[in-house]
Protein backbone atom coordinates (compact mmCIF):
# COMPACT_ATOMS: atom_id res chain seq x y z
CA UNK A 1 0.00 0.00 0.00
CA UNK A 2 1.04 3.52 -1.02
CA UNK A 3 3.26 5.90 1.79
CA UNK A 4 -0.12 8.21 1.70
CA UNK A 5 -2.35 5.76 1.94
CA UNK A 6 -1.37 4.28 5.24
CA UNK A 7 -0.46 7.92 6.40
CA UNK A 8 -4.32 8.53 6.27
CA UNK A 9 -5.35 4.89 7.46
CA UNK A 10 -3.38 6.14 10.28
CA UNK A 11 -4.45 9.31 10.58
CA UNK A 12 -7.98 7.80 10.63
CA UNK A 13 -7.79 5.31 13.18
CA UNK A 14 -5.97 7.66 15.70
CA UNK A 15 -9.02 10.41 15.30
CA UNK A 16 -11.61 7.32 16.10
CA UNK A 17 -9.70 6.29 18.98
CA UNK A 18 -10.25 10.23 20.43
CA UNK A 19 -13.37 10.42 19.31
CA UNK A 20 -14.30 7.19 21.32
CA UNK A 21 -13.01 8.51 24.45
CA UNK A 22 -10.15 5.84 23.80
CA UNK A 23 -7.69 8.48 24.34
CA UNK A 24 -7.62 11.69 25.75
CA UNK A 25 -4.78 14.88 25.12
CA UNK A 26 -2.45 12.75 28.04
CA UNK A 27 -1.38 11.06 25.02
CA UNK A 28 -1.03 13.42 22.19
CA UNK A 29 1.41 14.90 24.91
CA UNK A 30 3.13 11.73 25.12
CA UNK A 31 3.46 11.76 21.36
CA UNK A 32 4.67 15.54 21.98
CA UNK A 33 7.71 14.03 24.26
CA UNK A 34 9.28 11.61 21.66
CA UNK A 35 12.01 12.85 19.49
CA UNK A 36 15.30 11.23 18.21
CA UNK A 37 16.56 11.47 21.75
CA UNK A 38 14.02 9.33 22.99
CA UNK A 39 12.26 7.85 19.45
CA UNK A 40 11.02 4.92 21.36
CA UNK A 41 8.96 7.12 24.40
CA UNK A 42 5.29 6.26 23.54
CA UNK A 43 5.86 2.53 22.82
CA UNK A 44 8.09 2.47 25.99
CA UNK A 45 5.68 4.47 28.17
CA UNK A 46 2.66 2.21 26.80
CA UNK A 47 4.44 -1.18 27.24
CA UNK A 48 5.24 -0.06 31.11
CA UNK A 49 1.71 0.79 31.42
CA UNK A 50 0.42 -3.06 29.50
CA UNK A 51 3.00 -4.78 32.20
CA UNK A 52 1.64 -2.39 35.27
CA UNK A 53 -2.21 -2.86 34.47
CA UNK A 54 -2.05 -6.57 34.07
CA UNK A 55 -0.31 -6.87 37.28
CA UNK A 56 -2.55 -4.95 39.35
CA UNK A 57 -5.48 -6.72 36.96
CA UNK A 58 -4.41 -10.26 38.46
CA UNK A 59 -4.01 -9.01 42.21
CA UNK A 60 -7.23 -6.84 41.80
CA UNK A 61 -8.87 -10.56 41.12
CA UNK A 62 -7.07 -12.66 43.75
CA UNK A 63 -7.60 -10.00 46.01
CA UNK A 64 -11.75 -9.69 45.25
CA UNK A 65 -12.23 -13.33 45.20
CA UNK A 66 -11.04 -13.84 48.62
CA UNK A 67 -13.58 -14.55 51.50
CA UNK A 68 -12.80 -11.97 53.62
CA UNK A 69 -12.12 -9.16 50.91
CA UNK A 70 -9.62 -6.49 51.96
CA UNK A 71 -11.19 -3.14 50.42
CA UNK A 72 -7.81 -1.09 51.58
CA UNK A 73 -6.02 -3.04 49.66
CA UNK A 74 -8.46 -3.06 46.88
CA UNK A 75 -8.56 0.59 46.91
CA UNK A 76 -4.54 1.02 46.60
CA UNK A 77 -4.81 -1.23 43.40
CA UNK A 78 -7.31 0.59 41.49
CA UNK A 79 -5.68 3.59 42.96
CA UNK A 80 -2.54 3.30 40.84
CA UNK A 81 -4.26 2.07 37.81
CA UNK A 82 -6.26 5.11 37.74
CA UNK A 83 -2.89 6.94 38.09
CA UNK A 84 -1.06 5.44 35.41
CA UNK A 85 -4.34 4.73 32.98
CA UNK A 86 -5.00 9.02 33.54
CA UNK A 87 -0.82 9.40 32.91
CA UNK A 88 -1.17 7.71 29.23
CA UNK A 89 -4.72 8.85 28.51
CA UNK A 90 -6.30 5.97 28.61
CA UNK A 91 -9.35 7.69 29.22
CA UNK A 92 -11.91 5.04 29.51
CA UNK A 93 -9.63 2.93 32.29
CA UNK A 94 -9.34 5.73 34.10
CA UNK A 95 -12.97 6.14 34.35
CA UNK A 96 -14.06 2.98 35.23
CA UNK A 97 -11.15 3.25 37.95
CA UNK A 98 -13.25 5.99 39.63
CA UNK A 99 -16.15 4.54 39.83
CA UNK A 100 -13.95 1.49 40.98
CA UNK A 101 -13.12 3.29 44.16
CA UNK A 102 -16.73 4.49 44.66
CA UNK A 103 -17.52 0.89 45.17
CA UNK A 104 -14.52 0.22 47.43
CA UNK A 105 -15.30 2.99 49.52
CA UNK A 106 -19.08 1.44 49.85
CA UNK A 107 -17.11 -2.12 50.70
CA UNK A 108 -19.04 -3.21 48.13
CA UNK A 109 -17.76 -6.89 46.93
CA UNK A 110 -20.58 -7.36 44.03
CA UNK A 111 -20.33 -3.44 42.48
CA UNK A 112 -16.14 -4.48 43.09
CA UNK A 113 -16.15 -7.47 40.95
CA UNK A 114 -18.50 -5.30 38.19
CA UNK A 115 -16.30 -2.55 37.92
CA UNK A 116 -13.37 -4.80 37.56
CA UNK A 117 -14.92 -6.92 34.67
CA UNK A 118 -15.48 -3.34 33.15
CA UNK A 119 -12.23 -2.11 34.03
CA UNK A 120 -10.43 -5.71 32.25
CA UNK A 121 -12.87 -4.72 29.30
CA UNK A 122 -11.80 -1.43 29.06
CA UNK A 123 -8.17 -2.19 29.60
CA UNK A 124 -8.16 -4.87 26.74
CA UNK A 125 -9.98 -2.72 24.04
CA UNK A 126 -7.39 0.22 24.49
CA UNK A 127 -4.49 -2.23 24.40
CA UNK A 128 -5.88 -3.37 21.14
CA UNK A 129 -6.58 -0.19 19.78
CA UNK A 130 -2.89 0.58 21.03
CA UNK A 131 -1.21 -2.31 19.45
CA UNK A 132 -3.08 -1.42 16.42
CA UNK A 133 -2.10 2.38 16.57
CA UNK A 134 1.93 1.03 16.55
CA UNK A 135 1.21 -1.81 13.74
CA UNK A 136 0.32 1.11 11.75
CA UNK A 137 3.37 3.25 12.31
CA UNK A 138 5.49 0.43 11.58
CA UNK A 139 3.66 -0.22 8.33
CA UNK A 140 4.45 3.44 7.26
CA UNK A 141 7.93 3.17 8.21
CA UNK A 142 8.69 0.00 6.84
CA UNK A 143 7.37 1.65 3.34
CA UNK A 144 10.10 4.25 3.79
CA UNK A 145 7.20 7.15 5.35
CA UNK A 146 6.99 9.04 8.22
CA UNK A 147 4.23 9.06 10.81
CA UNK A 148 2.23 11.98 10.50
CA UNK A 149 1.63 14.08 13.86
CA UNK A 150 -1.68 13.86 15.06
CA UNK A 151 -1.79 17.51 15.99
CA UNK B 1 38.56 20.48 42.32
CA UNK B 2 38.11 20.00 38.74
CA UNK B 3 35.01 17.82 38.12
CA UNK B 4 33.01 19.80 41.03
CA UNK B 5 33.58 22.95 38.76
CA UNK B 6 32.62 21.30 35.56
CA UNK B 7 29.51 19.97 36.98
CA UNK B 8 28.19 23.17 38.72
CA UNK B 9 29.55 25.01 35.47
CA UNK B 10 26.48 22.87 33.15
CA UNK B 11 24.10 24.28 36.06
CA UNK B 12 22.29 20.94 36.11
CA UNK B 13 19.45 20.79 38.89
CA UNK B 14 19.66 17.58 40.69
CA UNK B 15 16.36 16.07 40.85
CA UNK B 16 15.40 12.83 42.97
CA UNK B 17 12.28 12.10 40.96
CA UNK B 18 10.32 9.76 43.73
CA UNK B 19 7.14 7.39 42.68
CA UNK B 20 6.10 3.75 42.99
CA UNK B 21 4.51 3.67 39.50
CA UNK B 22 6.75 2.71 37.05
CA UNK B 23 4.66 4.16 34.23
CA UNK B 24 4.71 7.37 35.79
CA UNK B 25 8.15 7.26 36.45
CA UNK B 26 8.90 7.31 32.84
CA UNK B 27 6.41 9.80 31.91
CA UNK B 28 8.10 12.30 34.54
CA UNK B 29 11.20 10.98 33.25
CA UNK B 30 10.59 11.77 29.84
CA UNK B 31 9.30 15.63 30.96
CA UNK B 32 12.45 16.79 32.37
CA UNK B 33 14.74 15.01 29.28
CA UNK B 34 12.22 17.24 26.79
CA UNK B 35 13.23 20.06 29.05
CA UNK B 36 16.84 20.10 27.19
CA UNK B 37 20.01 19.95 29.61
CA UNK B 38 18.26 22.12 32.45
CA UNK B 39 17.39 18.97 34.93
CA UNK B 40 19.83 15.66 35.77
CA UNK B 41 17.30 13.55 36.80
CA UNK B 42 18.04 10.72 39.97
CA UNK B 43 14.67 8.37 40.15
CA UNK B 44 13.95 5.92 43.01
CA UNK B 45 10.58 4.04 43.96
CA UNK B 46 10.22 4.50 47.07
CA UNK B 47 10.71 6.79 50.18
CA UNK B 48 13.01 4.59 51.51
CA UNK B 49 15.28 4.83 48.62
CA UNK B 50 15.07 8.15 48.76
CA UNK B 51 16.03 8.20 52.31
CA UNK B 52 18.99 6.34 51.50
CA UNK B 53 19.95 8.46 48.70
CA UNK B 54 19.58 11.57 50.67
CA UNK B 55 21.90 9.56 53.26
CA UNK B 56 18.64 9.69 55.92
CA UNK B 57 18.46 6.32 57.08
CA UNK B 58 18.56 5.64 60.67
CA UNK B 59 22.45 5.04 60.81
CA UNK B 60 23.04 8.56 60.17
CA UNK B 61 26.45 7.65 59.17
CA UNK B 62 26.86 10.67 56.42
CA UNK B 63 27.19 14.32 57.89
CA UNK B 64 24.24 16.88 56.77
CA UNK B 65 27.06 18.71 54.47
CA UNK B 66 27.71 15.34 51.95
CA UNK B 67 24.08 14.41 51.74
CA UNK B 68 22.88 18.43 50.38
CA UNK B 69 25.22 18.18 47.11
CA UNK B 70 23.75 15.15 46.20
CA UNK B 71 20.12 16.56 45.44
CA UNK B 72 19.03 20.23 44.68
CA UNK B 73 14.79 18.92 44.73
CA UNK B 74 13.29 16.66 45.35
CA UNK B 75 9.92 15.67 42.98
CA UNK B 76 7.84 12.95 45.51
CA UNK B 77 4.50 11.49 44.90
CA UNK B 78 2.16 11.62 47.77
CA UNK B 79 0.47 8.10 48.13
CA UNK B 80 3.20 5.54 48.46
CA UNK B 81 2.87 2.14 50.04
CA UNK B 82 4.92 2.29 53.03
CA UNK B 83 6.41 5.40 53.48
CA UNK B 84 4.03 8.18 51.68
CA UNK B 85 5.70 11.36 50.05
CA UNK B 86 4.23 13.24 53.54
CA UNK B 87 6.68 11.11 55.50
CA UNK B 88 9.54 11.87 53.23
CA UNK B 89 8.97 15.58 53.54
CA UNK B 90 8.49 15.18 56.82
CA UNK B 91 11.98 13.46 57.22
CA UNK B 92 13.91 15.79 54.63
CA UNK B 93 12.42 19.35 56.26
CA UNK B 94 12.94 17.78 59.91
CA UNK B 95 16.91 17.36 59.11
CA UNK B 96 19.08 20.10 59.81
CA UNK B 97 20.75 20.98 56.69
CA UNK B 98 22.67 24.11 56.41
CA UNK B 99 20.58 24.67 53.63
CA UNK B 100 17.21 23.02 52.81
CA UNK B 101 16.52 21.02 50.25
CA UNK B 102 13.02 21.91 48.66
CA UNK B 103 10.36 19.18 48.38
CA UNK B 104 7.49 19.44 45.99
CA UNK B 105 4.95 17.03 46.28
CA UNK B 106 2.79 15.39 43.46
CA UNK B 107 -0.67 13.94 43.20
CA UNK B 108 -3.66 12.64 41.26
CA UNK B 109 -5.59 14.17 44.04
CA UNK B 110 -7.03 17.42 44.46
CA UNK B 111 -7.83 17.69 48.06
CA UNK B 112 -7.23 21.14 50.16
CA UNK B 113 -6.90 19.34 53.60
CA UNK B 114 -3.86 17.11 52.23
CA UNK B 115 -2.12 20.18 49.90
CA UNK B 116 -2.45 21.97 52.73
CA UNK B 117 -1.14 19.09 55.42
CA UNK B 118 1.72 19.42 52.86
CA UNK B 119 2.50 23.05 52.66
CA UNK B 120 2.11 23.51 56.34
CA UNK B 121 4.94 21.47 56.90
CA UNK B 122 7.22 23.29 54.57
CA UNK B 123 6.54 21.78 50.88
CA UNK B 124 7.69 24.39 48.57
CA UNK B 125 4.72 23.67 46.04
CA UNK B 126 2.05 20.25 45.49
CA UNK B 127 1.05 19.55 41.24
CA UNK B 128 -1.89 17.54 40.67
CA UNK B 129 -1.19 14.82 38.68
CA UNK B 130 -0.65 14.30 35.61
CA UNK B 131 2.19 16.18 35.17
CA UNK B 132 2.54 18.71 31.87
CA UNK B 133 5.87 20.30 30.79
CA UNK B 134 5.15 23.50 32.66
CA UNK B 135 5.01 21.75 35.87
CA UNK B 136 8.39 20.46 35.14
CA UNK B 137 9.85 24.26 34.20
CA UNK B 138 8.32 25.36 37.32
CA UNK B 139 10.97 23.59 39.48
CA UNK B 140 13.82 25.73 38.37
CA UNK B 141 12.13 28.35 40.84
CA UNK B 142 12.91 26.87 43.76
CA UNK B 143 16.50 26.05 43.38
CA UNK B 144 18.73 28.45 42.03
CA UNK B 145 22.32 27.40 41.65
CA UNK B 146 25.21 30.03 40.84
CA UNK B 147 27.41 28.42 38.17
CA UNK B 148 30.62 29.29 40.81
CA UNK B 149 29.43 28.41 44.05
CA UNK B 150 32.02 25.39 45.46
CA UNK B 151 30.54 23.29 47.83
CA UNK B 152 32.46 24.83 50.85
CA UNK B 153 31.21 28.76 50.26
CA UNK B 154 29.70 30.89 47.84
CA UNK B 155 26.36 32.09 48.73
CA UNK B 156 23.75 30.37 46.72
CA UNK B 157 20.32 31.76 45.67
CA UNK B 158 17.92 29.42 46.61
CA UNK B 159 14.11 30.55 47.16
CA UNK B 160 13.94 28.36 50.36
CA UNK B 161 16.89 30.04 51.77
CA UNK B 162 16.42 33.62 50.22
CA UNK B 163 12.98 32.98 52.59
CA UNK B 164 15.24 32.22 55.71
CA UNK B 165 17.51 34.71 55.34
CA UNK B 166 15.49 36.78 57.31
CA UNK B 167 15.38 34.28 59.94
CA UNK B 168 18.29 32.19 59.32
CA UNK B 169 17.63 29.56 61.89
CA UNK B 170 13.75 29.16 61.73
CA UNK B 171 13.24 26.08 60.23
CA UNK B 172 9.49 25.62 61.78
CA UNK B 173 7.04 25.16 59.23
CA UNK B 174 4.88 27.50 58.05
CA UNK B 175 2.75 27.94 54.77
CA UNK B 176 4.86 29.07 51.98
CA UNK B 177 3.11 29.34 49.49
CA UNK B 178 4.88 29.72 45.57
CA UNK B 179 7.33 31.86 46.93
CA UNK B 180 8.57 33.05 43.17
CA UNK B 181 11.61 35.33 43.67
Amino acid sequence: MEIGNLQRRYLDFASTLFHEGFLDNQFTQLQQLQDESSPEFVLEVVTLFFEDSEKLLDELSRTLNQQAVDFKKVDAHVHQLKGSSASIGAQRVKNVCVAFRNCCEEMNQEGCLRCLRQVRNEYFLVKNKLETLFALEQQIVAAGGSVPMMW
Amino acid sequence: MKGEEERLGGVELRVLLVDDSPVERRIVEGLFKSTGDMFQVITVDSGRRAMEILGLNEHKTESPDVVEHKVDIILTDYCMPEMTGYDLLKAVKEQNFDRTIPVIIMSSENEPQRINRCLAIGAEDFIIKPLQTNDVLRLKNYARRSAISPRNGTKRKMTAELMAENGATDRRPRLTGLAVA
